[in-house]
């Protein structure tokens, strides 16, 4: 690839009064790319975001900007521009005095800053709010205010916290689309962090999934998806059945009692592996014509489809289904080779279990916005 | 429900304001009478205006406020920042708990500490006058600062704590940031603590009653200082331009708060903008003149400390003395020296002796003239504190009556005259001639007529209260022995459950309204009374023969040893016993006055009609020094003034006893408050419990 590097995080480290933020991670972050750091509270993303901004000094560890070490370098003198989580408008300033706040700063001419502010309205579509209070604007306008003011400096770099968190769902997807636009219109490169792995996917360029100050996986959309490289990254993107299993041979795995193929290769004989299987790629089928047997636990309808969980030899697998079948209803399931996927053993192996205590709410629980480091 | 949820709103708006409302009203009323409303006038207001010593007062209070609270805001709002910006949570408390304690501690204590403070830098630097506007101004803003860091660090608090980092994303060095986005984000609480130091500064008393300077003299201070006369309406009509002034500044302050801002229009908004700019604005020009104003010619400053009310100062066309000695004087150094300069009468008042002893005595204060009493006299001629006077360079002395040359308290044993009288005056009782029968009237013992009983006034000062009791028994008030102390103190257990209360000032409006009968009081006083209302009358205490038994007192000029300006102050002496001035003087104050030049004047005489047999007393002039051996009071000894306080303290602790069941009332308010406190923290605990014990019964969640 002959892509620019724009930013490299080398060996980078954090401590907050003695915990570990950050475990020496390394990053690379390419021109005209929206990368997205995606994770749990506390996972270390924010932080990361917060050192390429300049508003943390890493302990250990270079910050690279264009190649030069920029570790010493105030957040005033850097050419990033950050659109903050609570979007930090400035509220004794109306919206065009919060654009134009960085060029003022700049001894820029005032017709310029006309010309740039009304450009700048224009592209987040809040032509006409120039007079406008910020404090009474909706949240997503002010969102649009935030980015607007961040990106008037015409900065190398786009730093978003979390930026549509505190919004409503319907206006979170178009402000998805109109995130992915701009970025595509400015060829600014977009620093993204988000606990939301459905707005990671469809966004981003690159996903980088982070937990316990590591990084677990950086990767396309589709290959952290398809090819998650552990059990947290498979259990935090998307569901996941995760099993314990042994690799019997290249293409041959053993779970569940049952011998399966697949399309993994490259382990040792016999080495326990975890093997993961998404709930869309299992089949419902008769009984009889089951790899696998069980009883149906229970039934939910979700929309698209119904989300059933079966008990498999103690394993509550998730199954969904466009077919309906009844709770306590015996049934088979057939899962396809491909839709097998074997992962090494790691510290995360044993923290996620079967769908036994799983329900919508303590999902959503677990999602509450990312604590502020 | 809802009507008397209205009545009993405007009971509490009643109770809050009744008082102030009553001044208002008060401060346009045509006479100065307190108890009678007799037509509305602007009158006062215009008397306050030409009142030269409380304007240049009102000045003072204003320059102080402002520049007081303008430093504390800039010092406090860089303090709230400093303390905001802390990372160390305990350094943090630490620091705002050593804030906060200055303005829980009584304001005396601050006071105090910082007069002792000052004493001791100035002693270092061996500076005479160590108290003056520049300590005064450092006490303002000490006591300030916690009320501006108060009002501030909320502010900070509650601004977006990513605000300082949106700024310097955007390119602003931490300087601008804080200029550009933390400052405007909390001018609200700027301003609020900006106004809040303002108005505590504004109406300070006790702080600056102990830090403030000779030559110096703030509006509470000169209000306070007023009582050895009384407090004139024209105080009324102060007041309520203050309280209107500070009430325009609360509701500014209350404009700018953040949650009015939201809720107000744009054009509200620019309004409220205006209005608090152009305050400023005023106050920034006001500054700016009384600086420039302040430079120029050489001064001769003279400093003169004088009880309240107790000079002519040309209000009602009087003669204004001081401003009248500034230019004889500047006329009179110019054709000596031909130089010109300007003469300034720095002239502050105290409230009573032991007021200008504390000061004197501290000796971080220089004054060139004071006027105390008789027995003060002798006890600062004892003590070193006031030097002789060289009467060459007064020879107006030549007018004192001879008899009053060397009264009692300066009588000239070493050669030396330390004191020239000013005024003297003779404790009579005023009395209502509608409730009191004729024949009752004539000695002491009216005072002790239980026929009165609820109507009778008494001293509230120790020396003037067991004075009557012993004038009364006939115990000589300046050797009386302990058990004679002590006969005069039953003497006024006796009295106790007759008297109505013991006043000073009050007695004028309880006489003059009716709601008292019997009072004993200062002559020159009760003539102020009388003339208020025509049903008083007054009487010297007398025995069969018609001898006077009471007091006689006088007050003198003196200088302190700490005085500047010796000369200066011997010319001040001999300026107010010239014709002019000491007329003017006697006129205003109404006391009887030692000076020929004023006795013997005919228009005076004519001015006093029958006024003057009662100031000066029916007595033969030449049975005066007599009256003054006998019934003066003179400085007591160590030990009885330490006998008389605790006498006192005897009596006064019986007077504020109170009834049981305030006691019991107490009690329970107490019990109540600690009972429910017991009963929530017992409700707390049990809730805690079930608390605990239901969650460790229940599985983890993950």
């Amino acid at each position: 690839m002959n892509r620019k590097k724009i930013i490299e995080l080398k060996n980078v480290a954090k401590s907050f009064d003695g915990e570990v933020v950050l475990d020496h991670i390394n990053l690379d972050v390419y021109e005209k790319e929206f990368i997205t750091l995606l994770g749990p509270s506390g996972c270390g993303k924010t932080t990361t975001l917060r050192i390429i901004a300049g508003f943390v000094t890493p302990d250990t560890g270079d910050v690279m900007f264009d190649g030069v070490k920029i570790n010493d370098v105030p957040p005033y003198k850097r050419h990033v521009n950050t659109v903050f989580q609570k979007y930090a408008l400035f509220p004794h300033l109306n919206v065009y005095e919060n654009i134009a706040f960085a060029l003022r700063l700049k001894k820029t001419s005032e017709e310029e800053i006309y010309k740039r502010v009304e450009e700048m309205l224009a592209m987040v579509n809040l032509a006409g709010f120039e007079k406008k209070d910020v404090n009474l604007l909706s949240g997503g306008q002010q969102q649009r205010v935030a980015i607007a003011r961040a990106l008037i400096n015409n900065p190398r770099v786009l730093l978003l916290d979390e930026p549509l968190g505190a919004l409503d769902l319907k206006l979170r997807k178009d402000m998805q689309n109109e995130l992915k636009n701009i970025q595509r219109k400015t060829g600014i490169t977009f620093i993204y962090v988000t606990h939301d792995q459905e707005e990671a996917l469809s966004m981003s360029d690159t996903v980088v999934v982070m937990a316990d100050g590591k990084i677990q996986q950086i990767g396309s959309p589709t290959d952290i998806y398809n090819e998650p490289e552990n059990a947290f990254v498979a259990d935090f993107i998307g569901e996941s059945n995760i099993l314990d299993g042994v690799m019997l041979d290249d293409y041959k795995a053993r779970f569940s009692g049952h011998d399966f193929e697949c399309l993994d290769k490259g382990f040792a004989k016999n080495e326990a592996v975890d093997v993961v299987v998404r709930p869309e790629d299992v089949d419902v089928v008769d009984p009889e014509k089951g790899m696998l047997k069980g009883v149906v636990d229970s039934v939910t309808f979700k929309g698209v489809h119904y989300e059933i969980i079966v008990t498999i030899d103690n394993f509550k697998w998730m199954i969904q289904s466009t077919d309906y079948v009844k709770p306590g209803q015996k049934i088979g399931i057939y899962i396809e080779p491909d839709a097998i996927h074997i992962m090494k053993k790691s510290e995360y192996s044993d923290m996620f279990g079967d769908y036994s205590s799983f329900s919508d709410e303590l999902e959503h629980l677990s999602d509450a916005t990312e604590e502020e480091e | 429900m809802k009507t008397a949820n209205k009545v009993y709103t405007w009971l509490v708006f009643i109770f809050l304001y009744m008082p102030i409302a009553v001044l208002i009203f008060y401060s346009f009323n045509a006479s100065n009478s307190t108890s009678a409303f007799s037509g509305f006038s602007l009158y006062w207001y215009k008397e306050l205006f030409s009142d030269s010593a409380t304007l240049t007062a009102l000045k003072n209070t204003l320059i102080l406020a402002i520049l007081s609270s303008v430093i504390a805001t800039v010092i406090g709002t860089l303090a709230a920042a400093g303390i905001y910006k802390m990372k160390n949570k305990y350094v943090k408390s630490g620091i705002m708990a050593v804030t906060n304690i200055p303005m829980m501690n009584p304001e005396i204590v601050t006071g105090i500490s910082m007069m002792l403070l000052f004493v001791f830098v100035g002693g270092l630097v061996h500076s005479s006058s160590t108290l003056g506007f520049g300590t005064l101004l450092i006490a303002h803003i000490t006591f300030n600062l916690p009320y501006v860091i108060l009002s501030v660090l909320p502010k900070f608090k509650q601004m977006d704590k990513h605000l300082p980092e949106a700024a310097l994303d955007l390119g602003c060095t931490p300087a601008q940031s804080f200029l550009k986005v933390e400052l405007p984000n909390v001018m609200s609480g700027i301003v609020s603590g900006f106004i809040m130091a303002f108005t505590l500064s504004l109406d300070d008393f006790v702080i600056s009653y102990f830090t403030i300077g000779s030559g110096f003299e703030t509006l509470p201070i000169r209000i306070y200082s007023m009582t050895k006369k009384r407090v004139t309406p024209d105080m009324y009509a102060l007041s309520a331009l203050i309280f209107v002034t500070i009430l325009i500044l609360l509701i500014l302050s209350n404009m700018t708060s953040d949650k009015e801002r939201t809720r107000m229009s744009q054009k509200a908004k620019k309004r409220a903008k205006i209005a608090v700019s152009s305050v400023f604005g005023v106050i920034g020009v006001v500054t700016l003149i009384v600086l420039i104003a302040s430079s120029g010619t050489k001064t001769l400053t003279l400093n003169v400390y004088n009880w309240g009310e107790y000079i002519s100062d040309g209000s009602d066309d009087s003669l204004d003395v001081n401003a009248a000695f500034e230019e004889y004087y500047a006329q009179k150094y110019y054709e000596e020296t031909g130089e010109r300069v300007k003469v300034r009468v720095n002239y502050t008042t105290y409230a009573s002796n032991e007021d200008l002893y504390a000061k004197l005595k501290s000796g971080a204060n220089s004054y060139d003239v004071i006027v105390p009493s008789d027995y003060m006299i002798e006890r600062f001629i004892k003590e070193g504190l006031i030097q002789p006077i060289n009467l060459e360079n007064v020879p107006n002395y030549q007018y004192i009556k001879d008899d009053f040359k060397h009264p009692f308290y300066d009588t000239g044993a070493d050669g030396n005259t330390y004191s020239v009288m000013y005024t003297y005056g003779i404790v009579g009782i005023i009395y209502n001639t509608e409730k009191v029968d004729e024949e009752d009237i004539g000695g002491w013992d009216l005072l002790w007529n239980e026929k009165y009983k609820g109507q009778i006034l008494q001293f509230n000062n120790p020396r003037d209260a067991f004075g009557t009791a012993m004038y009364s028994l006939g115990i000589d008030v300046n050797n009386a022995t302990e058990e004679e102390w002590r006969m005069a103190l039953d003497e006024l257990r006796k009295q106790k459950p007759i008297v109505q209360s013991y006043v000073m000032d009050e007695v004028y409006n309880k006489m003059e309204s009716g709601e008292a009968w019997i009072a004993a009081y200062y002559a020159g006083d009760c003539l102020s009374m009388i003339e208020n209302n025509e049903a008083l009358d007054f009487y010297y205490p007398q025995d069969e023969e018609g001898n006077y038994i009471t007091n006689i007192f006088a007050d003198a000029m003196c200088i302190p040893t700490s005085c500047a300006n010796k000369e200066l102050a011997e010319e001040y002496i001999n300026f107010m016993l010239s014709e002019e001035p000491a007329i003017a003087n006697a006129e205003y104050i109404y006391y009887a006055s030692p000076n020929t030049l004023v006795t013997e004047n005919a228009e005076y005489q004519d001015y006093l009609e029958d006024d003057y047999d009662v100031i000066y007393g029916t007595i033969p002039e030449e049975d005066l020094p007599e009256l003054f051996d006998k019934y003066a009071f003179r400085n007591l000894p160590q030990d009885k003034l330490e006998l008389e306080n605790r006498l006192w303290e005897e009596l006064k602790v019986d007077a504020s006893s109170f009834d049981p069941s305030v006691y019991i009332v107490c009690a329970v308010m107490v019990a109540a408050v600690v009972g429910f406190g017991i009963f929530k923290y017992v409700q707390k605990r049990k809730r805690r419990k079930l608390y605990w014990n239901n969650n460790a019964k229940s599985p983890a969640t993950a």
